[in-house]
């Protein structure tokens, strides 16, 4: 790869339609996302053939524009030179975890892309993308650095030592954080999707009224949701006058309250520099502050991506995917989507 | 004018080469399930083969479907992307027309049926006046194919995977029966997608990559059971 390290990545994993342009896997050149939604809202949840559609109307249009937001025309040449030399030197795209008819449109761009121009192609973990958002846009932010990773799909502690290098600590035993979230607003009978509506519920509720357990599990490191939202469910059960801000602030402060503390013990056990949060449960405003306030009174660093870089994007994904090129070379093209795709410890 | 031309719109993954002499090179697997693990080393394969940079290409085409959703994806993803890439307007043509195509062309009516899945089949009726084509149950041909017979039609070639898959329904549709065409032309042949191309592109008739669409010839079906809705949960980020 040449010294300038410009990626084009794509993301369609689930809902978004994503692409960025990044440099060296720490500048963001563009970052565009098209949400899909409000196609799936009235279904209450995301439906994947509609999402593997969508993309594929999508796809074309959203790259152009990450182009567009890099000086580049679609063929990737600068608009003041247009038969300039090629302005991208790999393309990325998310092979998993996710949909299988929405990766694989996002597979296909990417390789269709890379086999035009003959330039790398690179297959991301797109939970290896989440990993390196914080760092995007704090490019002072010292390693290693333990990462809480929250979102409808996985919750897991990693402790990142160095770019591409990284080390898995803990992870849910049963659901995700995002999970039960989106349980509990369902339960509740709250709108789609959950979580923004529990941490919205939750700012008028008494997150002391009710105690909710706060699980123990084998692994000191892991975390257990199911049986928090069975009591959210036996406790609205039995006391049927209660409000639903009361419980949606109870139950938030029991799930906060065990992301804070299990991600001050990893810091400790790593002796880390600081803390990120990433994913889209990181958007929630209790959680932000608890995390913030709580590696403040340590003394450490913690890093709050914003909204957008908590959601899925393409330029964690272009940033994993630099890193991944210099580490391990190009992916062939005859890699595939896989859809449950796990992040294990780098080698 | 040279056209590279993309088919995974029914069971095949098909890439083939052509230009004004016709057919150059192509390269075609059944890889089952596997469409976007077979499709892009295909078409490199198939232009190291012929010894071609991908800058000397003048226009993508692709089989726009109906068909089988997942490798219509791929396909059309594929084509938009190279074009886009490569600064290339794009030909599309129906996974009917490109089996009618492939058909010799003494033979007078040719009836292209695609399976579509779920006790469904595409097809054209020849010299229909309605544009377009119709999707339902085999039986529907059959009675269509047997009123077509009932005007005095002469025989009918059959073609296409839906046609050899519901032959026993459709055999007895006319007297005398149908003819069916072979295994070989049970996905539409890509050689025969890439020489329909080079004639489009001479009339013109090609679009820009962002305006090309697959044509799935059935809804999506947006009912979410709970199955599905937790496995979307576990993926969802
Ligand atoms: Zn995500």
């Amino acid at each position: 790869m040449n010294q300038r390290g410009r990626i084009l990545g794509i993301e369609t994993s689930c809902d978004e339609t994503a692409a960025a342009v990044v440099d060296q896997g720490r500048t963001v050149v563009s970052s565009v996302v098209s949400s899909q939604v409000d196609l799936h809202a009235r279904y209450g949840g995301v439906v994947p053939e509609l999402a593997g559609r969508a993309h594929v109307e999508l796809a074309l249009p959203v790259v152009t524009d990450a182009l567009q937001g890099a000086g580049l025309d679609r063929r990737g040449r600068s608009f003041e030179d247009l038969e300039g030399p090629l302005g991208i030197d790999a393309v990325a795209a998310t092979i998993g975890p996710g949909l299988i008819g929405a990766l694989l449109v996002g597979v296909s761009t990417a390789k269709a892309f890379a086999l035009a121009w003959g330039v790398p192609f690179v297959g991301v973990n797109h939970l290896e993308g989440h990993l390196y958002a914080a760092m995007l846009e704090a490019p002072e932010l010292e390693l290693p650095v333990v990462v809480l990773l929250v979102s409808g799909g996985h919750t897991l502690l990693v402790a990142l030592d160095a770019p591409g290098s990284y080390r898995v600590l803990g992870a849910t035993v049963d659901d995700a954080a995002g999970e039960a979230f989106d349980k509990v607003a369902r339960y509740l009978g709250l709108g789609y999707p959950g979580g923004p509506e529990i941490d919205r519920l939750a700012r008028s509720g008494d997150s002391s009224l009710i105690r909710f357990p706060r699980a123990s599990t084998a692994g000191a490191l892991d975390f257990s949701f199911s049986g928090l939202k069975t009591s959210v469910v036996s406790y609205v059960r039995a006391h049927r006058e209660v409000a639903n801000a009361d419980v949606a602030a109870s139950f938030q402060e029991a799930v906060v309250d065990v992301l804070v503390a299990k991600s001050l013990a990893a810091a400790d056990e790593i002796g880390a520099r600081g803390a990120c949060l990433a994913g889209g449960v990181a958007a929630n405003s209790s959680l932000r502050q608890r995390f913030g306030e709580a590696f403040a009174a340590r003394g450490m660093m913690s890093y709050l991506p914003s909204r957008a870089m908590c959601t899925d994007n393409a330029a964690m994904i272009a940033a994993a995917g630099y890193f991944q090129l210099e580490r391990s070379g190009p992916t062939p093209l005859d890699a595939g989507a896989v859809p449950d795709l796990q992040l294990r410890s780098s080698k | 004018m040279r056209i590279l031309a993309i088919e995974t719109a029914v069971i095949e993954v098909g890439v083939a080469l052509a230009d004004e002499t016709g057919p150059l090179a192509s390269v075609t697997a059944r890889p089952g399930r596997r469409q976007a693990e077979t499709l892009h080393p295909a078409i490199a394969d198939l232009l190291r083969i012929a010894e071609i940079a991908p800058s000397q290409l003048d226009a993508i085409a692709v089989d726009i479907g109906p068909g089988l959703f997942t490798g219509l994806r791929v396909g059309v993803a594929t084509a938009k992307a190279l074009a886009g890439a490569l600064g290339l307007p794009v030909v599309t043509a129906t996974s009917l027309e490109v089996l009618v195509a492939a058909c010799p062309s003494a033979f007078g009516m040719v009836v292209p049926v695609v399976d579509m899945r779920r006790g469904e089949v595409a097809w054209t009726m020849p010299a229909s006046p309605e544009p377009g084509f119709r999707v339902g149950a085999p039986g529907e041909l059959a009675a269509e194919l047997a009123a077509l017979a009932a005007e005095g039609a002469g025989p009918v070639l059959l073609v296409g995977d839906g046609a050899l898959f519901h032959r026993g329904l459709l055999e007895g549709a006319t007297t005398p029966a149908p003819v069916f065409a072979g295994p070989e032309l049970a996905a539409p042949p890509v050689a025969s997608l890439a020489v329909l191309a080079i004639a489009a592109m001479r009339n013109g008739t090609c679009c820009d990559p962002a305006e090309v669409g697959a044509l799935y010839g059935r809804e999506a079906d947006a009912r979410i059971n709970w199955t599905t809705r937790e496995a979307r949960e576990a993926v969802s980020q």
